[in-house]
Formats: structure tokens, sequence, C-alpha cells
């Protein structure tokens, strides 16, 4: 009754499905319930039904429940089964498919085909119901006919190749849905050409509507379940396989975009032509740029759209330029670490010289060089360095010079005229310097001054003798006035003339603490230095003429 | 005669008697001094001072005896000159002073130099040797007494002349005369030429020296 059961909905139309009937609802129960009944001894864990509560009074929900008690722990078991199995399969040889048990894997199959349509979350759960269930009973059909169709070890690539795109397809299928949450480009393996919807549905309902097609399609490809057709299907995979065939590999990417596309062009491709049937509909407007697009309808545009197009790859180009960061050259301020290894040397850099370049040296600038050097010969005219004249800041002070002689007068003598001047018997000459030195220079200059008014033409005055004097401090009335009318403090030589002191002079008092350590650190340096040359002397060799 | 004494008592005998005249003592000359004895002063000659002595010998004898009125002789037997007071000797230290200025002449002064000390009281005569400052031996003496002397005695002269003092360096043994300071200057310049400064850094701290000196009269 149940496989009676399966076998009419497989038959039903599609179309069917899409309003309720109770006859199918009847019919999809006792499947259900028949496949229930049927994959309860596989389930390691029994669940506590035996066979599924599914008569008329059970609502959908509960009928799920009950299905999913069952499945849950029977997946992984399911799971664990193939992988050994596929490790099995794969230290043997490239045999054709072994006498192994199937049923773990269909099984499998048929689980993950239960958790697709379980992801899927479709709207109407009556419609979903019946459609896992038409998924169970395709399952189921596929696993019963192929154990039936298939001998062990018999391949059949279309079938073998149905079977390993089922798997991957299943998992494409997830990464699709991925990606459209996230806004990344899916690929869509190219399934099937005929059905391809493109803007009018949301993408998880195309998928859904690929995966039915899928169902379909692979209930009229009946494939081989053994482990060993696995190996094969991979041996046998092609390229289209994986990503279909090229001329409608846009059409699918445009399909798989996230947006709403509105394409106004005409459409020459068959597939596009279904496309524009689909998006009349359609009423937002948005222009895609996609290259194989573009690739694919450049020769039906017209001149100004060929501009416009043009003008706007290029402003895609400069925003793109801008928003990317800057090339060193631009940035500003760089230092080396900030641009790659000699990239300075490829730039041709402008930079201010503050140097003079070396002057080329030509004939004609020799030529020149020598002729300033001749005239400036000729005229004696060097630019020598001059003196600069020191000017006299006080009168010259007189320096006594020491009499290397023997003194002619004995000491008394000496002594005595000393008494004679304290005593004012005799005058004392002021200035000490030799008396007949002063007389020739006197008698010298009268007669330079003679030859000179005899020589020259023009007046020369007579020279001004400087008196070279000694100014004692001695109070200034003291030596103006005998008799002073009035006593004065003052004296005749001014404070800098008595002490001119260099530096910072400080009194005794005035020093700090700080000064008065420097002071006694130097002292205390000199005199280690002083002992210490002393110390150096001391050990000196003496030659010892007379045994002193 | 009898004495009125006792009937002066008797009869002064509420009168006191008059006191004696309070003696007038004129001063002691110098030989009273010492009780009436004579002073000598005895001054060893060096054998070769012999020939000079006996060249200057009028013009040592003259001043001493006629102007310090102290008498001296020359004992040729015992090599020295001697020197006694007279009754007429003024003072005591003219003894002394002849004595010095005898003994000066012994060092090496020049007679006119050693006269100053005759004349002068405050003049003294200082001596020392170069061991004294720093022991040289062999050629460094040598040549210690040579930056002493300087050539031809031109640093000599020039501390001299400078300080207004005499000096006799006699081998090892140096002898300045000269008032104290001036000595003390001398003695300075001296001592930094036997310990090495050239010559030069003598002069120009004499010439810092004497100006001061000089500026004070």
């Amino acid at each position: 009754m149940g496989e009676e059961a399966l076998n009419r909905l497989r038959t039903t139309e599609p179309v069917a499905y899409l309003a309720p009937s109770p006859e199918l609802s009847s019919l999809t129960r006792a499947a259900s319930g028949h496949l229930y009944s049927s994959l309860l001894p596989f389930c390691p864990s029994k669940p506590p039904l035996d066979h599924l509560l599914s008569d008329q009074s059970f609502d959908a929900e509960q009928i799920w429940s009950q299905i999913d008690l069952l499945s849950k722990p029977l997946l992984p078991f399911l799971r664990r089964q193939l992988s050994r199995l596929e490790k099995e399969s794969k230290l043997q040889s490239s045999l054709p498919g072994k006498p192994l048990k199937s049923t773990g894997k269909t099984k499998k199959d048929e689980e993950e085909e239960e958790d697709n349509d379980e992801e899927l979350g479709l709207g109407d759960e009556e419609e979903g119901d019946e459609e896992e269930d038409d998924g169970e009973e395709f399952e189921d059909k596929d696993e019963e006919e192929g154990e039936d169709e298939k001998g062990e070890g018999e391949v059949k690539d279309k079938a073998v190749e149905d079977k390993f795109l089922k798997i991957k397809e299943l998992e494409k299928f997830l990464e699709d849905g991925e990606a459209e949450e996230y806004g990344l480009p899916t690929q869509k393996k190219k399934i099937d050409q005929d059905y391809q919807d493109n803007g009018n549905e949301t993408d998880q309902d195309k998928e859904d509507d690929d995966d039915d097609e899928e169902d379909a399609l692979d209930i009229g490809n009946l494939g081989d379940d053994s482990e060993g057709e696995l190996e094969e299907e991979m041996e046998n995979a092609r390229y289209e396989d994986f990503f279909g065939r090229q001329s409608n590999k846009g059409a699918q990417k445009k399909s798989s975009r996230k947006k709403v596309k509105f394409d106004d062009r005409p459409q020459i491709n068959e597939i596009e032509y279904e496309e524009t049937d689909d998006e009349i509909e359609n009423k937002e407007i948005e222009y895609q740029e996609n290259d194989d697009e573009t690739e694919n309808n450049k020769k039906n545009m017209s001149t100004h759209e060929k501009e416009v197009a043009k003008l706007r790859s290029k402003i895609e180009d400069m925003e793109r330029a801008n928003l990317e960061p800057k090339s060193w050259t631009m940035i500003g301020e760089v230092t080396a670490a900030k641009r790659p290894v000699n990239s300075a040397l490829e730039v041709d850099l402008d930079f201010e010289h503050n140097v003079r370049p070396a002057p080329v040296i030509t004939e004609e600038v020799t030529a020149s060089l020598e002729e300033l050097i001749k005239k400036r010969i000729i005229d004696g005219q060097f630019d020598d360095v001059q003196r600069a004249p020191s000017l006299p800041s006080k009168a010259p002070r007189e320096l006594k010079e020491l009499d290397e002689n023997k003194s002619k007068q004995g000491l008394a003598e000496i002594y005595e005229e000393e008494y004679a001047q304290k005593a004012g018997l005799a005058t004392a000459p002021i200035s000490v310097s030799d008396e007949l030195k002063k007389e020739a220079e006197m008698l010298f200059k009268k007669i330079c001054l003679k030859l000179d008014a005899l020589s020259h033409f023009h007046f020369a005055p007579k020279p001004i003798i400087e008196d070279m004097s000694i100014q004692a401090n001695v109070p200034a009335l003291a030596m103006e006035e005998i008799a002073p009318i009035a006593v004065s403090d003052a004296a005749m030589l001014a404070p800098e003339e008595i002490f001119e002191g260099k530096g910072d002079v400080k009194d005794e008092k005035e020093l700090t603490g700080a000064d008065r350590k420097r002071r006694r650190a130097n002292k205390k340096r000199r005199f280690k230095a002083e002992s210490a040359k002393r110390a150096a002397k001391k050990p000196r060799p003496t030659t010892d003429a007379n045994g002193q | 005669m009898e004495l009125p004494s006792s009937s002066a008592m008797e009869t002064d005998a509420n009168v006191p008697p008059a006191a004696p005249p309070k003696p007038l003592f004129q001063a002691l000359k110098p030989h009273e001094m010492s009780d009436g004895k004579v002073q000598f002063r005895k001054i060893p000659v060096p054998s070769h001072l012999f020939a000079p002595l006996k060249r200057n010998w009028m013009e040592i004898y003259t001043p001493i005896y006629e102007q310090m009125k102290v008498d001296i002789r020359m004992n040729l037997k015992a090599r020295r000159v001697e020197l006694k007071t007279r009754q007429d000797t003024p003072d005591v230290s003219h003894l002394q002073k002849c004595a010095d200025f005898v003994h000066a002449f012994m060092l090496g002064f020049d007679l006119c130099d050693a006269l100053a000390l005759l004349r002068l009281d405050d003049l003294y005569v200082d001596s020392f040797e170069i061991k004294d400052v720093k022991t040289l031996r062999g050629e460094h003496l040598s040549r210690a007494i040579g930056r002493l002397s300087g050539k031809g005695g031109k640093t000599k002269f020039a501390i001299e002349n400078s300080t207004r003092t005499r000096i006799v360096i006699a081998d090892t043994k140096i002898h300045i005369l000269g008032s104290f300071v001036n000595i003390k200057v001398a003695r300075d310049s001296l001592c930094s030429l036997i310990l090495g400064s050239p010559a030069g850094k003598v002069y120009s701290k004499l010439r810092a020296v004497s100006a001061r000196i000089a500026e004070r009269f």
C-alpha cells in the first residue's frame, strides 16, 4: 500500500501539488508511513514509535516531528557507515562495484536530501511536507530502483555522473546559500539549461526550483549506489560537471545576482530572451556592469551608448584610483622607510641647489684671470691684509729698566742720596730712564726737524714732544699746590689706572660656597701637580765630578 | 771739733734734719757702664783678604777711629782685627757697628758698601748657603751658582740695583747687605734662581717689586 502510494505520488503532475487535495494528502500520509516503517530497522537507537501516526487527525507538524525523531539518530550512523565504506573502497584498487551494501549510502543521500529540504524552509507547510515527502519518495525510489537495476560492478557514466553531481551540487548549493547571505558572487554550477529562472524569484526560491529539478532529473537517471562507483565518478568527472558550459555562464551569473536587474538591451541570446520575458514585470532599475555582459553586448550598443560606457568606465577607474592609497611620490613628506628601496633613484627629483656650481674652466676664463693678475701687479694693488692700528687706551706706562751693570755708587752713597732727597736737600729726577738716552733723543729730533724743514716744500710743524711721565697715585692737590687750601680725597690716577681687573673680581666676602670650593680645588690641583713634578724631579741622576 | 750734730739734734729735736741734696749723676760713659771695663771685639781675617785689608787699611781705620771713636788694631800673629772701646766712645753700639763693618768687609763686601753699615742703623747682613735652599751637587751646583751671577754678573747686579742691596756670592755662601725688606726681596729672588727659575722671570718680579718700593718714596 505504501509503495503504491509512492508510485502514484511520483506520477502525479507537479502542478497538482500547488492546490491542496485530500487525495494527495492521504497518499502522502500513506507513503510517509511506509517509508518510516522501512527505515525503522536501520536506526541504531529505536524511536519511541513503531510506526508513523499519520492519520487525518494528525497535523503536518506532528508528522514531521515524528519523522525527525527517526532521522536524527539515523543520520550520523549513516555518515559513519559511508566514511568507512569510502576508506575501504580507496584501499581496493579500481575494481568494479564490489558487492557492498549500498543501503547505507542511499540512506545517507536520502537524509541529505531531507536535510536540504529542511534547510529550504519552505513556506507552505503542507506543501513543504508534500515536497519533502516527494523528496523522500524519490530518494526511496532511487534506492529501490538502484538496487534493482544495478548489479554490483556495473558502471554507468551517466548515472555515476549524476550521483556525483548530486553530492557536489548539494555542497555547492550550501555554499551559494552562504554566499548570498554575505553578498559574495556565487559560483553556480551549470546543471540544466532548460530551467533558468532569473530575476523574478528570489534566489532561494530559484534554488529550490533547481533542487526540485534535480530531483526530477534524478528520477530519470538512476545511479548505482555502490561505493566502488564513487571512485569512478571521481575519475570520470569532467570540467562541465563542475563549471557548466561557458555560454550559459553569464546568464547564470546574472541570474545569481542578489539585486534585481532590469535589462533593457535587445536580447538575442536564447537565454536572455527568457530573461527579458521574466524581467518585464520587474520594476527596479539597476544598471549592471557585468564584464561578461558587456562583452556580449558591445556590438549591439549605439555610438552614444558606447561613449557613455567609456566615460563610465573611466569614471570608475578614477574613483577606484582615488580610493586606493596614493603612490609614495604623491604623499608629501616621505622618509626612506616609507618608500621602497632605491625608489628615489628611479624618480626624477627636483631640489634646490644651495651651492653655486663649479665654474667650467675654459681658455677664455684662464686668459681673463691672467689679465687681471698682470694688471694688479702693474698697479701694485695687492689686497694685502693691513694690521688694524691699535688705539692706545692710555698713556704708555713707563717700564723701569733693570740696570744690569755694577752700580757706580756704593750702597752708602745711595742711601745718602735717598736721605738727601727726603730731606729736600737735593732734587731727585722724576723718571728713572737713562739721562743720556733722553739727551741723545732730543738732539736727534732737533736735527730731523731742521732737515725736514730744508727738504720738504710743505710746512711741517714742530713735532710735539710728549713727555712721558710717571703719575704717582698721590692726592691730586698735593702735587699742584704747596699750601693746600682745601684737602681733597681725589686721587691723580683713575681707578682703572690703579688696577685693571679682568673678569669677575670678587671680594673675599662676596665669594659663594661654590666659588670657595672651586678655589680650593684649584689650589689643591696646582699643589698636587707641583708636588708630583717635584717628586718626579727628585730622583735625578747626578754626575759626581767632585764626589759631592 | 765738736760735732754740732748732737746739739743740733738736741736743739732740733722738733725739726727734722735737712735731707741731703739729690744726687745728680751725669750719664755713664760706655766704659763706665760696664763698670769701667773695656769691651773688645775680635774679627778673624781670612787668608785671601790679607792683601785687600792691607791695601784698604787706612780707609777702614779712619772712620772707625775718628768717627766711631773705637780703637782698632790688627793682630797679625793671631790674624785678626781687634776693636776696643775708648773712654770717649759715645755709645756702646758704636763698637758693635764697627765690628759689623769690619765683618762685612771680611765677608767680601766693598768698602763703600760696608760703610753704609756704619752710617745707617737698620742695615743688616744676611747670610745663607745654597744647600739651605736646595741640595745640589756637582754640576747642578755649579749651574746654580752660574744662574745666580748671570753672564758677567748681570743678574746679580740687576738684583742689587733694583733692591738696593749688595750681594756677595762666595762659592756656596751668599751674603746680602741691605735693609730688612730689601734683604727679603733679594733673598727671594736668589732663592728662586737657585731653585731653577729663569732669569727673565726673576727680572719681571723684580720690576714689579722695585716699582712698588720706589713708589713708597
